[in-house]
């Protein structure tokens, strides 16, 4: 065994032990003669394919192979919602606050943010007129552009939209990534037509005080855009469900995270109490719902699955589907 | 198995139209067909391989050992054959239906206006 193919085996532990025994073999020796004889270490291509490889027969045995196809369905929901309050956002960052006010601005707009709500919408044009790599790379800098507004902030002392507001976004723009390639025309311009409504909304509210609700963390426009987003996947679930197709419930899964943070409000709101007939959290406790929501949101998936597993692999009692023997 | 098929399975299902090929051999067929625009990588051919199998497309052939490197051929099924013929039969009557469009264009280009119009 050469120093290739050793570090081939070393990747190839991304697959289930029992599919290893089986078709590993198989899988070294195809990579083998593409490599030719002349490599030394496995490419980062092939090694993210062994990777993807190894994700996807540990989520066949576990009887989840819709999962991927679920996620890359939340992708483009996550994408549709994130360039929808983009297209808000862009506006409301125009709605200056009055100059006796004194409030610190960034130019022309509220805040730095506006720099990461035109990533968004730029992300999806790409999305609709270049599907796959630039779509991804499009959206990749609109997550990071979002992301790094905080520390923008700080070290450039100028204003930002509330991390409330930008939290939301990052886990929105994370599941956007997973946006499948291969999304027909009419999916494409989803986000762009969102980013247009999102848009026409915010001009339509035109409201001069506006920039108050923006600074105050979107309390009352984003938990019913959470809520819409829900309801949206759980009737794409129930849908799909009926033809036995379980890519909407974990599309819903998926998109718990973005959801709970755009509801943050109201689940804050829950936790202290209502008053006044409205939810009146006060700071701290949003902020602890918000990182209880980020950090229980992602694990839920990775449950799910193991539980799936647990309650009965379908696939483990089944035949090798290449070679036919039982494991 | 969905269809319209996915372009990578559909070339796969090509491949192996002619003869039983191992996993090799198919990567280099899809990207000969494709005139070298989609090169699969084996981790993403034996994860289709595994779909088309389950899905009853696609059966083991046999088994070589070649330099000391497992060889498993794969062949098309009878029904992944006629998925196949179906999915051709539906790509051949949009080529036509396209081909017959551009040469209507191309002939309505092609001929000269009268300057003026009805005038």
């Amino acid at each position: 065994m050469n120093e290739l193919e050793r570090r081939y085996r070393r990747l190839l532990r991304a697959y289930p032990p029992d599919y290893r025994r089986e078709r590993g073999d198989e899988i070294i020796g195809t990579y083998l003669d593409v490599a030719g004889p002349d490599r030394r270490w496995p490419s980062l291509a092939e090694a993210a394919d062994l990777g993807r490889g190894g994700l996807r027969q540990r989520l066949r045995a576990a009887g989840a192979t819709d999962l991927i196809p679920g996620v890359r369905l939340a992708g483009l929901l996550a994408l549709t919602t994130a360039a929808f309050l983009a297209g808000f956002w862009v506006f409301a960052e125009q709605q200056l606050p009055p100059a006796e006010a004194g409030v610190p601005v960034f130019g022309p707009f509220v805040s730095v943010g506006i720099v990461a709500w035109c990533g968004w919408l730029i992300a999806a044009l790409v999305v609709a007129v270049a599907p796959g790599r630039p779509a991804r790379v499009a959206i990749g800098v609109a997550l990071l552009m979002t992301a790094a507004v905080p520390a923008v902030s700080v070290l450039a002392g100028v204003p930002r939209p509330p991390l409330l507001v930008l939290a939301p976004m990052v886990a929105l723009g994370v599941l956007a990534l997973a946006v499948d390639d291969g999304l027909p025309v009419l999916a494409r311009v989803l986000p762009v037509t969102a980013a247009t409504v999102g848009g026409f909304l915010s001009y339509a509210m035109g409201v001069g005080a506006y920039w108050g609700a923006y600074r105050g963390g979107g309390g009352e426009f984003q938990p019913p855009i959470g809520t819409v987003l829900l309801l949206v996947v759980l009737l794409l679930a129930i849908g799909l469900g009926m033809r036995r197709d379980a890519r909407g419930g974990w599309a819903a899964m998926a998109l718990l995270t973005p959801v709970g943070l755009l509801n943050v409000h109201l689940l804050a709101g829950a936790v202290d109490g209502l008053a006044s007939g409205a939810p009146r959290p006060t700071y701290p406790t949003m902020v602890g719902v918000a990182l209880a929501v980020a950090l229980l949101g992602p694990a839920l998936l990775p449950a799910a699955v193991a539980l799936r597993r647990r309650l009965g692999t379908p696939s483990a009692a089944a035949p090798c589907p290449t070679c036919g023997r039982h494991r | 198995m969905d269809t319209p098929l996915r372009e990578p399975t559909y070339l796969i299902l090509t491949a192996l139209a002619r003869e039983p090929m191992h996993g090799y051999a198919i990567i280099g067929e899809v990207a000969a067909l494709s005139d070298g625009r989609l090169s699969l990588r084996p981790g993403t051919l034996y994860g289709a391989l595994d779909r088309l199998t389950d899905a009853g497309l696609v059966e083991l052939d046999r088994e070589e050992t070649v330099d000391g490197r497992l060889r498993r051929y794969y062949r098309l099924s009878p029904s992944g054959a006629s998925i196949l013929a179906a999915e051709t039969e539906r790509l051949r009557r949009n080529v036509e239906a396209a081909t017959a469009r551009l040469r209507a264009r191309k002939a309505q280009a092609l001929t000269p206006r009268t300057a003026g119009g009805l005038a």
